[in-house]
């Protein structure tokens, strides 16, 4: 055993140091490399650290309300209460399950259904189990939070029309917003899945109603858990907007329209403020918001009767009698004739070789314009028309804001059609034949506008060459007033007194008559179908109903308002339009005239 | 057995390095698990405590009686690992692990000693300048089947520990060429064949993230990612105890154990991977002294492989921190969480204290 001592270590002693010399040479490389992560790499790994544990949250403001002019809500926020289970908070999920099946009175395989489409989630996620929750469902789960503190309740601002379908082409309604229009940039810097207006105010005003997202900085952990909060700016709430909108003859408006198809525009004459605006049939904007079922979408996208389009900016009609009014201005304007040149009326007359008749066919007789206004001759304004030619008549169609678009603070407005002989060659390659401008003379043939455009030019006559700017929005758009049109005043004159007599004398708008408020109007019923196909087809003339217009305004001197009424397929005129606008004049003048 | 003498060579610097690493291992252990139910801290300073009883228990037995027994301890070890995979239960998709009531025991771990005795033992007589064929064989068996039995488990990770305790056997041995090439034929047979038919397809995926760890950022190359954005971030001073937002919001995986590196590097930064570092280096730096001063081939075997299996380990895991190994299992000797491992450490660093005592004494 002595030998041990003596043993020779050294060449294990030599290969030991020499690993050991290896050893030391990694540790210094070592430390380079933690030397370059943490100093030379630092920042950058320093910023992911951050981004890691920052997380971003976007919080929503809340819309803008939106009013009528004496502040009654139009469109507000409630909000919605629904009930989500955080999974890590129950003690057993199956009684958690079942105990929540019993209170929301739902089946538990639709709740384990729904859990268990987002069981991907981390489990202090909440998963929504029920939406639109009712305030007894509410309360039941708020007793039983001891219990079942699993289940929470959430709540969610969520758009509301208090008055459902009144106004609902003015407002518009809210839809989320598509791929598209997020790359378009219309919507700023919307995300997928907001809801943003689509038509109507809602649409027009989309920008100040929205208000702008608020930041909310927070710390989570690696499962997305929050674990506190480092900085929030608050969401700004959206623009209350008041609308000049009044709400009591908006629905008095609605009301009449119920069961029918048409529109109705009531406005200021002064400013051009739209006390009402209704279509019909309408919708029920809310809809839009609580989801449709399938076949509730395709009803209101498939029918007929399109009640999601707004016609008194989209509809175009014939403006038939109400056109005649324009004709006037332009035959006295031009010198073809004053006030007191007369037109024999014996029912029918022959021009260009053409027969054309007269409404009224036992004939009006002798009289002057005022009268032909008064009863809506279509004789004087045929022999009008011939002498003033298609081109004069254009002029003036559009020297009264026709052919183009009013400037509504709405969407989607439409133009309507001033024919002359340039358009048809345009878009038929046809010459323009002088038996149009006769059809033209009595506003039928292609002349089309919109009911808004009736009000306006109505408003242009009240105004007495003054015209109205028509908007929805209380307070602006009241800068400078348009430039008042081509049109000497005295030349309205005539055309008003003969608006003034159709209504108070016996004329064919008589049903508008308000005692003692002077309203001033002209009645017309456009024919859907021209005359020679009625009687090609051999159809009884009276079957085919014309469309019924009314517009006017009221008081004759100093004019406060306007209204222009137009039932599709409503019959003649005076009969069906023209007491419609009567009881609104009506409803005007005990709210606003003194 | 414990006379005067024995106590006079002592070594204390090497005691107070141990427990030194493990208080910082402590420490980190804290600031990564306080949050949890289970005191990790507290359990592990009760582990240090029975680590050092063993350890100055095992000081009153010479080395190479211990050497001298180690076929006994080495079949009963065996014997243990082939039980548990035939008996075992699977705890976290491995049969590593021995249940006891209160704890649980890896018999991989302590395995680690036991195969450094045997060794020892094979070579402690050898003198010849380069190893023999018939040398090599016996050792590679000796280091061989363990290692089979425990990547059967599977523990891979626990199985590559034997690695350097074999290459350190080999490197005091003398090892030519013709060896070497036969090592590196055998090494790759082996690779190839388990690649295809043994590592799991997690496994593969690991190495492979090693290649690409950008790849893929919340999958396996995950891991890896937040272990090195944790470092990363830490900076030269890190950002303070208890205060790295990748370990207390927990996005860096298995904190108390395998990746407590990253802690460190994290909450004290660059200077307190230095700290650490040379802490650790110090401690190596003392086992080495021990080698020299060891008066027999045992000895010198012995000090040698642990010292070896330490580097070993301490590498593997580091470089895993950052990306540059697989992500293997392998834990931070005297740092990570873990009795089996922390108690075969401490038996270790006992047998390099005996080596040292015994220096002068002639048996």
């Amino acid at each position: 055993m002595k030998e041990k001592i003596y043993e020779d270590l050294s060449g294990i002693r030599l290969r030991a140091r020499a690993a050991f010399l290896v050893i030391k040479i990694a540790f210094v490389l070592l430390l380079l490399t933690f030397w370059r992560i943490q100093i030379l790499e630092h920042s950058r790994y320093w910023r992911q650290s951050e981004a890691n544990r920052i997380r971003e949250m976007i919080l929503p403001p809340q819309r803008g309300l939106i009013m009528d002019r004496d502040g009654r809500i139009l469109a507000m926020n409630n909000a919605a209460f629904q009930v989500a289970i955080i999974r890590e908070n129950a003690r057993d999920l199956e009684y958690s399950y079942e105990k929540a099946a019993d209170i929301l009175e739902l089946d538990q395989e639709v709740i384990q259904q729904r859990v268990a489409k987002y069981a991907a989630l981390p489990a202090f996620r909440p998963i929504v189990i029920k939406e639109n929750l009712r305030h007894r469902e509410v309360a039941r789960v708020e007793s039983r939070r001891s219990e079942l503190p699993e289940l929470v309740i959430q709540a969610e601002p969520k758009r509301n029309y208090p008055n459902t379908t009144c106004a609902a082409h003015v407002l518009g309604y809210l839809q989320e917003v598509s791929p598209e229009e997020i790359r378009s940039g219309r919507y700023g810097v919307r995300r997928a899945g907001s809801l943003v207006g689509k038509t109507g105010i809602e649409r027009q005003y989309e920008e100040r109603l929205v208000g702008s997202d608020g930041v909310k900085l927070e710390i989570v952990d690696s499962l997305g858990r929050p674990m506190g909060e480092i900085s929030r700016k608050d969401p700004v709430k959206g623009e209350d907007l008041k609308l000049t909108i009044d709400l009591d003859l908006q629905k008095a408006a609605e009301k009449e329209l119920e069961g029918r198809e048409g529109a109705v525009v009531v406005m200021t004459a002064d400013r051009g403020e739209i006390l009402a605006m209704a279509s019909f049939p309408t919708f029920d904007p809310n809809k839009f918001i609580n989801r449709f079922t399938p076949e509730e979408w395709l009803d209101l996208v498939r029918s007929r009767e399109h009640p999601l389009e707004n016609r008194s900016i989209r509809g175009l009609y014939s403006p038939g009698s109400i056109f005649k009014p324009v004709m006037a201005l332009a035959g006295l304007s031009n010198r073809e004739i004053n006030p007191g040149t007369s037109f024999y009326c014996s029912g029918g007359v022959t021009i260009y070789g053409h027969p054309f008749h007269c409404w009224f066919r036992p004939g009006h007789g002798s009289m002057d314009l005022a009268h032909a206004i008064q009863n809506s001759c279509n004789i004087y304004f045929y022999q009008l028309g011939k002498r003033l030619k298609i081109d004069r008549i254009s002029e003036y169609a559009r020297l009264m804001g026709l052919g183009r678009v009013t400037g509504i603070d709405l969407e989607g407005e439409k133009a309507g059609l001033v024919p002359d002989p340039d358009w048809k060659r345009r878009t038929q390659n046809l010459p323009w034949y002088p038996g149009e401008t006769i059809s033209v003379s009595i506003g039928q043939g292609p002349l089309l506008v919109t009911p808004l455009q009736a009000a306006c030019v109505t408003g242009i006559i009240a105004g007495r060459g003054m015209p109205v700017r028509p908007h929805l929005l209380l307070g602006e758009s009241d800068g400078e007033r348009p430039a008042r049109v081509g049109i000497l005043p005295e030349v309205f004159s005539p055309v008003i007194r003969g608006m003034w007599m159709s209504v108070n004398a016996g004329g064919t708008g008589h049903a508008a008559r308000v005692e003692g408020f002077d309203v001033c109007g002209k009645t017309g019923s456009t024919q859907t179908i021209g005359r020679e196909t009625i009687e090609r087809l051999g159809m009884d003339r009276t079957s085919i109903k014309t469309h019924s217009w009314f517009s006017g305004f009221a008081p004759r001197d100093n004019p406060g308002v306007i209204v222009t009424v137009l039932v599709e397929r409503g019959g003649m005129g005076g009969a069906t339009a023209a007491p419609v606008a009567g009881r609104l004049f009506r409803l005007y003048r005990r709210k606003y005239a003194r | 057995m414990l006379d005067r003498t024995l106590l006079r060579h002592f070594d204390w610097v090497l005691l107070g390095l141990l427990i030194v690493n493990c208080l910082i291992g402590v420490a980190a252990i804290y600031s990564s698990s306080h949050y949890l139910t289970t005191n990790y801290a507290v359990r592990q300073v009760f582990l240090l405590a029975v680590g050092m009883i063993l350890l100055v228990v095992l000081l009153a037995l010479d080395y190479n009686h211990l050497v001298t027994y180690a076929v006994y301890f080495y079949f009963g070890c065996l014997a243990i690992l082939a039980g548990i995979l035939v008996f075992g239960k699977l705890i976290a998709g491995t049969k590593s692990w021995i249940r006891l009531p209160f704890f649980q025991i890896q018999p991989s771990e302590i395995t680690k000693v036991v195969v450094i005795l045997m060794l020892a033992r094979i070579f402690a007589e050898f003198r010849k300048p380069r190893i023999t064929l018939g040398r090599g064989f016996l050792s590679g068996a000796v280091v061989g089947v363990p290692f089979c039995l425990v990547a059967l488990q599977p523990d891979l990770g626990t199985a590559l520990n034997y690695v350097p305790i074999f290459i350190g056997a080999l490197i005091l041995a003398g090892i030519d060429r013709r060896m070497l090439a036969l090592l590196l034929i055998v090494a790759i047979l082996a690779g190839l064949f388990g690649w295809n038919f043994l590592l799991k397809d997690y496994q593969k995926q690991r190495i492979l993230t090693l290649l690409s760890p950008g790849e893929d950022p919340l999958g396996s190359g995950y891991h890896i990612l937040q272990s090195k954005i944790a470092v990363g971030s830490g900076g030269f001073l890190g950002k303070g105890y208890m205060k790295g937002t990748q370990s207390q919001l927990r996005f860096l995986p298995a904190r108390h154990t395998d990746f407590i590196f990253s802690v460190i590097g994290e909450e004290f930064g660059f200077l307190g991977v230095v700290i650490t570092l040379t802490l650790f280096f110090l401690m190596l730096l003392r086992m080495f002294q021990s080698l020299m001063l060891a008066r027999d081939r045992t000895g010198v075997y012995l000090v040698f492989m642990i010292f070896i299996l330490f580097t070993g380990q301490f590498f593997i895991n580091v470089l895993m921190t950052i990306g540059l190994f697989p992500v293997a299992g392998i834990p931070l000797p005297l740092l990570s969480y873990g009795g089996s491992s922390l108690i075969t450490n401490c038996i270790a660093v006992s047998l390099v204290m005996n080596v040292r005592m015994r220096r002068f004494v002639n048996v």
